[in-house]
């Protein structure tokens, strides 16, 4: 019983071994782990204009393309409140036409990549960057072509997780309060992701 | 015997497991007369050591532009995909061919990315338009995507979506000319108050041309003119459109 157990096993752990040993016969650069996405979570302030300041929150994804070229979806939304109009005339819209909801695709481009020391001798990673790119804002019963331009700071706290400090600016033409009135509307806001 | 070998099974097993899912790496020669190593993937990041030539070295990850490596004296770095491409496999050959083409290396890879421009003819005229795509690159010359667009006109919006076959038969330039050929269907969400248009919810065909720039190996930037013909009640509706666009692939 013994025996045929072990020839068993002997069986097992060679077929093993040379599946192994193969693998790394024919490794090549394309096997190798590559960690060009992220995946993660926003959170911070829009303000709308003529509008309220509110807490959005939202979600990102970001690939990595070229060393410093990478492309980035972004989505999120925002409860709003009453403009200055509104206040002393009455809400113009209300229920899910008062929630901000922003789609973008935007390109970056990491223009200062440097080391970042917060605490003592710890080297973190980080970089500068700016990005530009188009999305669709549905707010107020409307949607609106948006075109987007910001300036962010990443750092990379571990190897796999990477904070984001992002200013955004979201342009698009409103006939919410005026006919075809060009609106820039500030997002600041921070994101925390994974890199894989 | 027989209990003692029944309780070293699992230990058996999972310690053979654990040496299959080990992650690849892959042993190299350097042969260039030094590799610089740098604290990250990025040239802007410091140089902290020097390989030299003959040492050899393990390659653990790669990035875009980079690849980790560790050196025989247990230094750990990120060394340019440049140089490492010129460095030999035990077996004596180079690890990449930098040859190869554009249209070559992409061949059986996936690819998203984004469009944006306006149509410049017939009544969506003016109608600004963000396109987001994904796709297959089946081989040098042919690929197969899905899009799915929104319009914006001052009083009109819709979307429109469907899927593109593209034709490039120059990937190895690196300004490299394709043609498209798309099909799919096209909705008006909200209509001008005062007349509306010909076109609601149609089926539409278009053909285009287009300019692919390689920018990186995996990054390319695209320019498109697309001519639709759209299907309505009484007949068709032509419109032209532009689109600028970028796509990675993976």
């Amino acid at each position: 019983m013994a025996t045929w157990l072990q020839r068993i096993l002997l069986i097992l752990l060679l077929s093993i071994s040379s599946q192994q040993l193969s693998a790394n016969e024919e490794a090549d650069l394309s096997e190798l782990d590559s960690e060009q996405f992220e995946v993660g979570i926003v959170t911070g302030f829009i303000t709308v204009q003529d509008f309220s300041s509110e807490m959005l929150w939202g979600i990102q994804s970001t690939f990595h393309s070229t060393e410093n070229v990478f492309l980035q979806a972004n989505y999120f939304q925002a409860d709003v409140g009453l403009s200055s109009f509104e206040q002393s005339q009455g809400a113009l819209f209300s229920g899910d036409d008062r929630n901000f909801k922003h789609l973008d695709f935007l390109i970056g481009y990491n223009i200062f990549q440097a080391e970042q020391f917060f605490s003592g001798t710890q080297a973190l990673l980080s970089s500068l960057y700016l990005v530009a790119g188009v999305g669709d804002t549905q707010f107020g019963g409307e949607q609106s072509f948006t075109t987007t331009v910001g300036l962010g700071y990443r750092v990379d706290f571990t190897r796999t997780t990477v904070l984001r400090v992002d200013y955004r600016a979201h342009l698009f033409d409103s006939s919410l309060l005026q006919e075809d009135d060009s609106t820039a509307n500030s997002q600041f806001s921070v994101s925390l992701s994974y890199l894989f | 015997m027989k209990s003692y070998l029944y309780l070293l099974l699992p230990i058996l097993l999972l310690s053979s497991w654990q040496s299959v899912a080990e992650e690849p790496s892959v042993s190299i020669e350097v042969i260039d007369p030094f590799v610089e190593l740098h604290t990250g993937p990025g040239e802007g990041y410091p140089v902290f050591y020097t390989v030299e030539q003959g040492e050899r070295v393990t390659i653990l990850k790669r990035r875009p532009d980079w690849y980790e490596i560790t050196s025989e004296y247990g230094q750990t770095g990120w060394a340019k995909a440049a140089q490492i491409a010129r460095t030999l496999l035990p077996t004596g050959e180079p690890v990449d061919l930098p040859s190869v083409s554009y249209g070559d290396y992409l061949e059986g890879s996936f690819f998203a990315g984004f469009n944006t421009g306006r149509f410049s003819k017939g009544e969506l005229d003016s109608a600004e338009v963000i396109t987001f795509n994904a796709g297959y690159r089946w081989n040098s010359w042919l690929s197969l995507e899905f899009e799915r667009s929104k319009f914006y006109d001052a009083e009109v919006r819709g979307r429109y979506y469907g899927g593109v076959v593209r034709f490039e038969p120059y990937s190895e330039w690196k300004f490299s000319p394709s043609i498209t050929v798309g099909s799919g269907s096209l909705k008006i969400s909200s209509q001008p108050e005062l007349i509306p248009l010909d076109i609601d919810e149609s089926s539409y065909l278009s053909l285009g041309v287009g300019l692919s720039i390689y920018v990186g190996r995996n990054f390319l930037v695209k320019a498109e003119f697309r001519d639709f013909k759209i299907d309505t009640d009484l007949d068709s509706e032509r419109s032209d459109q532009w689109q600028l666009g970028f796509n990675a692939f993976f």
